[in-house]
């Protein structure tokens, strides 16, 4: 029998390696710092973290499926489970809750109520456009077009600016059909 | 009651200063924390005791006025604190408590990547935070 689907990646974070919280905030904070004054446009820095976010997801997603051993998910509804209970844990070490679902099942929120990015963080005036934390959408954009679902995700709501948690809203597109290039005779 | 706080840089320019008193007396509030600094200097740069105290922070009572008392704390980074308050009669180890918190709410604040060391904290967050931790304090004895 196959092994069940893990609902919650405690378990998995128990045993993937860590580092201090501090030492990851600082460094993300230190990027952040550096894009700005490189790019000077906030958003152009919200493109580029969203750029980076990306390039780390298609990588993230082979380590994610390896360590994790959950199934092929059924529908969009489990795709948005799984990367809420499992995946932010695993990487992130927090968990998110899934919410606002429309009536397609294609959109929904991720709602983080607690973001390691984001400690000691608080934007100056001149940033009030950024969006600190893209990097996470470029992160679940890109894992999940390895596992082909276009997606777009966008930020609905942000603790830096304010609001009482951050929304993460993921929007499928579409599915791109698997396909298979290789010839059985090469 | 607290009626002023700041903190001073290593080159003895001011990083943030507040002061909690309702009357217009900001500016003498300054003069005392700037009168403040040469005192800190003095304990630094003659230590009345050596040996096991190297790494302490807490500089005790600076000087007393009529009415206030002044209290250091000068950080490893060489970034100086002082309190000045009213109470005349007060226990240092509540003065160490509070320069404890006081301490790891501006660790906080420098630690906002937004933050360029050696500027003023222009933190809202670390404002509000050390109003609480003065308000939360009360430096009351029993006598």
């Amino acid at each position: 029998m196959a092994p069940a689907v893990p609902r919650s990646g405690d378990a998995i974070f128990a045993n993937v390696e860590r580092v201090n919280a501090e030492l990851f905030t600082l460094t993300y904070g230190a990027i952040v710092r550096q894009l700005l004054t490189d790019l000077e446009e906030v958003e152009e820095v919200n493109k580029q973290l969203d750029q980076m976010g990306y390039n780390i997801g298609i990588r993230l997603i082979d380590e994610f499926l390896a360590k994790s051993n959950v199934t092929r998910c059924v529908d969009f509804r489990e795709t948005a489970e799984v990367i809420a209970k499992v995946g932010f844990k695993m990487f992130l070490g927090v968990t998110a809750s899934v919410s606002n679902w429309d009536t397609e099942g294609t959109c929904c929120s991720l709602i983080l109520e607690d973001n390691p990015l984001v400690d000691f963080v608080e934007l100056p005036d001149t940033c009030q456009g950024l969006y600190y934390c893209n990097i996470l959408s470029g992160v679940v954009r890109g894992a999940l077009e390895m596992v082909s679902m276009k997606t777009e995700v966008t930020w609905v709501r942000d603790m830096l600016r304010g609001d009482d948690a951050f929304e993460l809203q993921v929007k499928l597109l579409k599915q791109v059909p698997e396909e298979y290039p290789y010839k059985d005779d090469e | 009651m607290i009626v002023c706080i700041a903190v001073v840089g290593h080159q003895n320019n001011p990083l943030y200063i507040q002061s909690f008193t309702e009357a217009d007396d900001a500016l003498k509030l300054h003069h005392i924390v700037h009168c403040s600094l040469d005192v800190v200097d003095e304990r630094v740069n003659n230590p009345k005791k050596s040996g096991p105290m190297l790494n302490e922070t807490f500089l005790g009572l600076l000087y007393p006025t009529e009415n206030y008392k002044v209290y250091g704390y000068l950080t490893n980074t060489k970034v100086k604190f002082i309190l000045v308050t009213t109470d005349l009669d007060v226990r240092d180890a509540d003065v160490r408590n509070f320069f404890r918190r006081f301490h790891s709410a501006y660790l906080d604040a420098v630690s906002n990547p937004f933050h360029v060391p050696g500027k003023k904290i222009t933190s809202k967050t670390f404002a509000e935070r050390v109003t609480n931790i003065v308000k939360s304090v009360s430096f009351h004895t029993t006598g």
